[in-house]
């Protein structure tokens, strides 16, 4: 059926193409010269006739322009970006022309992908944020997303954690984990890695971790531009994958004119950005005389408090002789190391009028601030455009990207590096005396799983990925004002994990070593036909219409192996050389989506704008009975500017009003959710089948709703201009796991339920303060507010945990937004006992659990950015900062450095103290000490625990401004040398500095990964941020 | 030139959408879809090797079921990172949202579904003959037995047959997602015991004891009818079963080898793992020489050292190790029950002759039980008792408890027999409950049509 209507489309495509349209014959020769500042030569600028699209060119690199044009007078319009328009007249007698075009500061003529189609900025009705290269370029950075940190309105972007090659948390309205279109190519950011980075002790998978984005398989210094979809009818033309927002990059191309070679570089070092001060080995000595000391005076006072059985000689008898060995070990200092960054980018930029070419290569080397970690990746890029003729012309873009990661171990959990050192004693030394690492067990600290630097280097864990992705498609004319395009696209991708637990290491001890191999590989193949038709109807009707059809299609293998049991100092780490492979998987998957695609944009003389999409899209995630999907979107413009009322004003000069409503949807619901399944097991040395869950043949894709209302405003000419969107989007049928009675065999079924309602209000604003000869001051800023409420669930009230062996930190409420933390709720410090207290919510005289309450949400109230960019004479500077407010961090880890003193059971039989829970933060300096202390660290104790691990203790703000990076650079044009074009030298800062009361490493956290927003917000000891220094050169010649 | 790109273009194009259906109609190449399973006698034999597996989850008697139960009681503690959910069993105040007990409670019920499917589906496999159909039946009605025991007795009130607080009996798989209320203590029983019965008269086959057998049913039926209080009966299945001379006793020089060798003969009941298919209970009780006690999660209660002092000659003494610890774990101690750190595929022993014998010895009671009471103890090393070491029921009741403890520590045994006999207050502590509670989430997925247990 729908493979039929398929079918329909492609004939009628292909008799179309056989509609030659016969093309008059030329009547004028029009040439001339295009020239902008200084008289110096504009390649690339369009030159075409007024109203008649098909007679254009474009000059070359002197440019010259030639061109032959049918009627014997008209108009020449004279267009590139940065440049404002010029129109000149032409007849018989004007055939020849020096144009000087004046740079532009609006951006309305700015040419915007908006999906599938190009339109420009004036004419656009959605909510269209656009960013260029020049905004991100030169940043110390390895993923987009990260380039454009703070720079765009409505889009929160969150470093987790500063593992390089990290996954990020991108949310989009409040949508999380964009769909990105890379040339065409719809990908998702997703980890295909198969290690996890959370462990617990048995070797189980406790929390997903750090995650490795694919996304960073694209080079940031290959991308011209980068626009993102956020209101659904922007979105919606990419259907059933849109619901949260689509980010569009566009790579480099070739273009008309000598050819340009560009070298980029930088080097630099990499520190943590702030440390979390630890108590050195007399404070350490101190805390827990004090905690005796407090312990022994409460004895006195009151025995009965104290467990039965209690010998108070455990506060009075000496701490023993390894409590004075005099040895301070700043744990954080061994672990973290000042690490360098490289980025080497050779391109070249040309082509002539037939054929474009952009090629590129890069290398970029990032060392983890945590020793032994390390990021290494080579990209290479070749876009190519070739013109067979005037009316077909084909092309092709492809990249290669090659990276390998060191990861770090259980980045950002218990058992981790930074954790492991986070608790560790100051009186244990690195290494013994003979030279061996150190006994963690030995020392003063039983929070330690292992010996924080034995874990970062004997845990040896690779990660190396391999990606293609290509794209070879054509452009026919078809006839006049219709365009076909067919594109082919692929996207390869080959990962490898390989880790390896040394035998001296605690986790590789009991069996003699042990190792996994992973490995992923996909392949997903896209298919795109497109027709476009443009035309223009009694000079002011312009309309543009498109339909198409696309199929992708993605198949993937993934295979694990386990094994352990590794020849005694062989050193061998090859999974073929264990003794025993403990278990071994080889999954298959794969998933298919055929679409149909239309859109049509329609307005009068730029006046009224009208803009209708739909995609119709079948899923092989769903049932069939349920596979396809429409998805449809209308938005309307009206420039007021170009009403008689408003046109005459001085100072404004372009307003516009805009509205939309759309629909989207997202299918990553995973692949055959819908049917049940019975999965291999075994026993006895048999393989057998067992049930794997219950399949919910109604499961659908989730649905973004979304209202958008904004504004395009451009004063004096583009001296300012922004946008101010307010937006309201319902995301419905949400993928939840529902509770099931355990009596079903299962314990959840996937089904779609929910409601979540984003509102927000967006504003930004970019300007020209100061703009002279040799002076200029460009700014801009932009700020959203973001509201999110959860208006329904399946089950209300949903506790989660970040761990799954920890208490739980979330809650999934109505009327809270998502990532909302639970807990018990802290009141201070009773300045007479020193002990903290809790709100007793159900008054019932005790504090636990039932007193839970909401404490905060990891999502912040308003967030945005503050940009300026100066150039004096060759001089440029530029600081970029970001800014967050209201939102609360569940600083987890800080139950490990604040425990002031306490003991788990660790003294012998003798009642002498061999062992403290952990070290503490300096933090607790401030601690209560004497009745009548204003504090809101509790008293120090042996014995008992004086806090509340899952209370709002551990709430902390996390608002913050962070200096996101300072560059100062001198350009040196050589006014003659024919060597060279340019050349800049650059110094930088990346993160220069959080302001922020947040204690840990940093607020912009979430231990739990790039794609986790139910339990954002949680730092339990993340992969610290680094500061990052670095001196560039950009050579072009 | 032109013209012949385009065309290929357009074929290409063209010949995409010929396969747009199988684009779309994409099926798991990793699984079965549920609705074939059982079209073949090859499915159904699959599914019965599946149905053990789901006893094997981790949560169940992959390890954690029976350690969650003895660190609850005085033989045993929690180590852990100090994990919340893991100190609430040491602390024996398990709040209704322990992660540990919901994940038991999930797993025993998937256990459940997978027997039903067996027995619900059985019969409309085409092709399988009568001897293969009844004994496959008797195996999956001996594990849904099991399995609604082990509900019954660590969620239910099964010392109380008048009570309310049975389990929810599901027999079919029809309506998986309507919510199951609890039936009464006596009906549990009754489905228990009718399902071990009926399978009792289809087993026909004895597989070994990895293997549900009819000396497997009756022994769990000794079991139950002991619990239950049907005296005379537990005394005659647990005969039957000892006389089944497939099982044996080891002696004081052996026993230990229950532990190291696999299906040895004291078991009746014995799921076996491998090295590619391993069982918690190394990890979780031992993990290594060096381990702290944050390492491992079920630890030895220094009141079994006391314990076992009491009782210099028994040799099971050996089986649990109070010395050779990390400083961290004193004065607590680690079982060596589940040794083989290497390997990791430690047995779980669902029902040993042991355990048998001490059935026999209570159900019989005071005169005519002690000898079987003293066969457990002199082929552990002890001297028999005679009756003036065991003046009257009461210190009888407490002599075999005192042996059932020596012999099944760490098998997941103690918490039931305390409750069963009423003494949980009098050795865990005043107002410590005998038995869990219903998982929050069993109550709030039913509605609250699941009732939770008095006391929580």
């Amino acid at each position: 059926m729908k493979s039929k209507c398929l079918w329909r489309i492609s004939l009628l495509m292909v008799n179309i193409l056989f509609l030659h349209a016969a093309f008059g014959q030329s009547a004028l020769v029009l040439k001339g010269k295009v020239t902008g500042k200084n008289n110096t030569p504009l390649a690339g600028v369009t030159v075409l006739v007024k109203e008649k699209t098909n007679e254009a060119t474009q000059t070359d690199a002197d440019g010259m322009f030639t061109l032959r044009v049918s009627g014997s007078s008209g108009t020449l319009v004279f267009s590139s970006v940065g440049y404002t328009n010029k129109e000149m007249p032409f007849n018989a007698a004007a055939v020849s022309f020096s144009v000087q075009l004046d740079e532009s500061v609006s951006v309305l003529n700015d040419i915007v992908l908006t999906g599938y189609i190009k339109q420009k900025k004036s004419d656009i009705t959605g909510a269209i944020s656009s960013i260029r290269n020049k905004d991100f370029k030169d940043q110390p950075v390895l993923n987009i997303a990260q380039s454009i940190q703070g720079k765009i309105a409505g889009i929160l972007v969150t470093s987790p954690s500063g593992t390089p090659g990290a996954g990020l948390l991108v949310s989009v309205r409040g949508a999380n984990n964009p769909l990105y279109v890379v040339d065409g190519v719809p990908m998702t950011s997703e980890s295909n890695s198969s290690l996890s980075t959370s462990y617990n002790t048995d070797g189980e998978v406790q929390g997903s971790g750090q995650n490795v984005s694919s996304i960073s398989d694209i080079n940031p210094d290959d991308i011209e531009s980068i626009e993102v979809l956020k209101d659904a009818s922007s979105a919606s033309i990419y259907g059933a994958r849109a619901a949260n927002g689509v980010v569009l990059v566009t790579t480099k191309r070739g273009k008309n004119g000598k050819t340009d070679f560009s070298f980029n570089s930088f080097t630099g070092i990499q520190n943590v950005a702030r440390k979390i001060p630890f108590l050195n080995s007399d404070g350490f000595v101190a805390l827990e005389e004090d905690a005796r000391a407090q312990d022994l005076k409460l004895y006195q006072q009151d025995p009965s408090q104290f467990p039965a059985g209690f010998d108070p000689a455990l506060l009075t008898n000496p701490l023993p002789p390894s409590w004075h060995t005099g040895v301070n070990t700043n744990w954080l200092d061994e672990i973290f190391h000042t690490a360098p960054i490289h980025n080497l980018q050779l391109s070249a930029r040309g082509g002539n009028d037939k054929t474009k070419f952009f090629i590129a290569g890069n290398y970029f080397d990032q060392t983890g601030i945590v020793i032994e970690n390390f990021y290494k990746r080579g990209t290479f890029r070749m876009n190519l455009d070739n013109k067979v003729s005037n009316r077909v012309s084909i092309g092709a873009s492809t990249s290669f990207t090659y990276s390998r990661n060191r990861r770090s171990f259980n980045d950002d959990t218990y058992t981790g590096v930074v954790t492991n050192a986070i608790g560790a004693s100051p009186l244990e030394p690195v290494y013994s005396k003979s030279g061996n690492y150190s006994n963690y067990a030995s020392y003063q600290a039983s929070w330690l799983s292992d010996n924080p630097v034995k874990s970062a280097k004997d845990i040896i864990a690779f990660t190396t990925s391999y990606r293609f992705i290509g794209t070879v498609f054509v452009d026919v004319d078809v006839m006049k004002n219709l365009k076909f395009r067919s594109s082919f696209s692929t996207d390869y991708t080959n990962l490898t994990d390989d880790q390896f637990f040394d035998p001296i290491t605690t986790d590789g001890q009991s069996v003699g070593g042990k190792a996994i191999k992973g490995l992923f590989r996909n392949t997903t193949w896209l298919n795109e036909n497109t027709l476009t038709y443009q035309n223009t109807f009694a000079g002011k009707n312009h309309l543009t219409a498109l339909g198409g059809f696309t199929v992708q299609s993605s198949r993937t293998n993934t295979s694990q192996i386990h094994a352990q049991g590794f020849p005694e100092g062989s050193g061998l780490q090859n999974i073929g050389s264990a003794s025993t492979i403990t278990s071994a998987a080889d999954l298959n998957t794969g998933w298919g989506i055929v679409s149909l695609i239309g859109r049509a944009n329609y307005d009068y003389d730029g006046k009224y704008l009208f803009s209708a999409s739909a995609r119709y899209d079948g899923s092989s995630r769903f049932d069939p009975s349920g596979r396809w999907g429409l998805f449809p979107a209308a938005s309307a413009g009206w420039v007021l500017t170009k009403e008689k009322f408003l046109s005459s004003s001085k100072w404004l000069t372009s307003l516009k009003l805009r509205v939309s409503y759309g629909l989207s949807g997202d299918n990553e619901i995973g692949d055959f959710q819908y049917l049940s399944y019975w999965v291999p097991a075994r026993y006895d040395g048999l393989a057998g089948l067992r049930p794997r869950n219950i399949g919910n043949s109604d499961l659908t894709w989730q649905r973004n709703k979304m209202f958008n209302i904004g504004t395009d405003y451009e004063i004096l000419n583009g001296k300012i201009s922004g946008s101010i969107e307010y937006f309201r989007g319902n995301r419905t049928k949400l993928l939840a796991e529902a509770v099931l009675p355990a009596t079903s065999g299962f314990s959840s079924i996937t089904i779609n339920s929910g409601n979540i309602q984003n509102t927000g209000v967006e504003f930004s604003v970019s300007a020209y303060p100061i703009k002279k000869q040799n002076f200029t001051w460009t700014t801009s800023f932009n700020i959203s507010y973001l509201k999110d409420k959860i208006l329904s669930l399946y089950s209300n009230n949903e506790l989660l945990s970040t761990y799954a062996d920890l208490f739980p930190s979330h809650i999934l409420q109505v009327g809270q937004p998502v990532g909302t933390f639970w807990g018990i709720k802290f009141l201070g410090i009773d300045p007479q006992t020193g002990n903290p207290t809790f709100d007793d919510l159900n008054k019932d005289g005790v504090i636990d659990n039932n007193d839970q309450q909401v404490l905060g949400k990891a999502t912040p109230d308003y967030f945005g950015g503050w940009t300026n960019d100066f150039k004096y004479k060759n001089w440029d500077a530029s600081i970029a900062t970001q800014f967050s407010v209201g939102n609360k961090v569940y600083n987890l880890i800080k139950g490990t450095y604040m425990t002031l003193g306490w003991s788990d059971q660790g003294w012998d039989a003798n009642n002498v103290l061999y062992q403290v829970y952990a070290n503490n933060a300096t933090l607790v300096n401030r601690r209560w000490e004497k009745p009548g202390d204003q504090t809101d660290i509790p008293r120090a104790s042996l014995v008992f625990q004086n806090y509340i691990e899952n209370s709002s203790q551990f709430i902390e703000d996390g608002s913050f401004f962070r200096i996101r990076t300072v560059n100062v650079g001198y350009t040196y044009r050589p006014k003659t040398s024919k060597v060279f074009t340019s050349l800049r030298l650059y110094a930088q800062v990346q993160n220069l500095h959080v302001f922020t009361k947040y204690y840990g490493f940093d607020p912009e956290v979430s231990s739990n990964g790039g794609d986790s927003p139910q339990t954002a917000g949680v730092d339990y000891a993340a992969y610290p941020q680094a500061r990052t220094f670095t001196f560039g050169v950009n050579f072009n010649f | 030139m032109r013209k012949n790109i385009i065309f290929i273009f357009i074929i290409f194009a063209c010949f995409s959408q010929i396969s747009c259906k199988k684009i779309l109609d994409l099926v798991s190449p990793n699984e079965v879809g549920g609705n074939t399973v059982f079209t073949n006698v090859a499915g159904l034999r699959s599914a019965r090797i599946g149905m053990y597996n789901t006893l094997q989850d981790r949560n169940y008697y992959g390890g954690y079921f029976p350690l969650i139960a003895e660190c609850y009681t005085d033989d045993g503690t929690t180590g852990g990172y100090d994990v919340i959910d893991l100190n609430e069993i040491a602390y024996r105040a398990v709040s209704p949202a322990n992660i540990y007990i919901t994940q038991s409670y999930n797993a025993i019920y998937n256990t459940v579904y997978t027997a039903n499917k067996i027995i619900n589906n059985i019969d409309q496999v085409p092709g399988l003959v009568k001897v293969e159909h009844d004994n496959t039946l008797a195996e999956a009605l001996f594990v849904r037995a099991l399995a609604d025991f082990d509900l019954l007795r660590f969620w239910g009130q099964h010392w109380d047959r008048s009570s309310t607080y049975g389990i929810s009996i599901v027999n079919n798989t029809d309506a998986p997602a309507q919510p199951v209320a609890r039936s009464t203590v006596e009906q549990s029983y009754q489905q228990i015991i009718g399902d071990l019965m009926q399978a009792a008269t289809l087993f026909n086959n004895y597989q070994g004891n990895q293997y549900a057998s009819l000396s497997a049913a009756k022994a769990l039926l000794a079991r139950v009818y002991l619990y239950h209080g049907d005296m005379a009966q537990a005394v005659l299945m647990a005969t039957d079963v000892i006389s089944d001379h497939t099982f044996k006793l080891f002696g004081v020089a052996d026993f230990p080898k229950i532990y190291i060798d696999k299906l040895t003969a004291e078991s009746v009941f014995e799921l076996v793992f491998d090295p590619q298919n391993t069982s918690a209970y190394n990890a979780a009780t031992y993990l290594r020489g060096n381990a702290l006690r944050s390492d491992v999660l079920f630890i030895a209660n220094t009141n079994l050292h006391t314990f076992f002092e009491s009782r210099p000659a028994d040799k099971r003494s050996l089986l649990v190790d109070f010395i050779h610890n990390d400083v961290s774990i004193e004065p607590d101690g680690r079982t060596q029950k589940y040794r083989g750190e290497t390997t990791k595929d430690n047995s779980a022993y669902v029902i040993r002759l042991a355990e048998i014998y001490l059935i026999r010895a209570e159900a019989k009671g005071r005169t005519a039980g002690l000898t079987d009471l003293n066969t457990i103890r002199t082929s552990r090393g002890m001297t028999a008792l005679t009756a003036a070491d065991v003046p009257d029921d009461a210190a009888y009741l407490n002599a075999v408890l005192d042996e059932r403890r020596a012999e099944l520590n760490f098998e997941g045994h103690r918490l039931f027999d305390l409750a069963r006999t009423g003494k949980v207050e009098a050795v865990l502590g005043s107002g410590i409950q005998p038995i869990m509670p219903i998982p929050q989430r069993e109550i709030d997925g039913t509605g609250g049509v699941v009732k939770q247990n008095p006391g929580y």
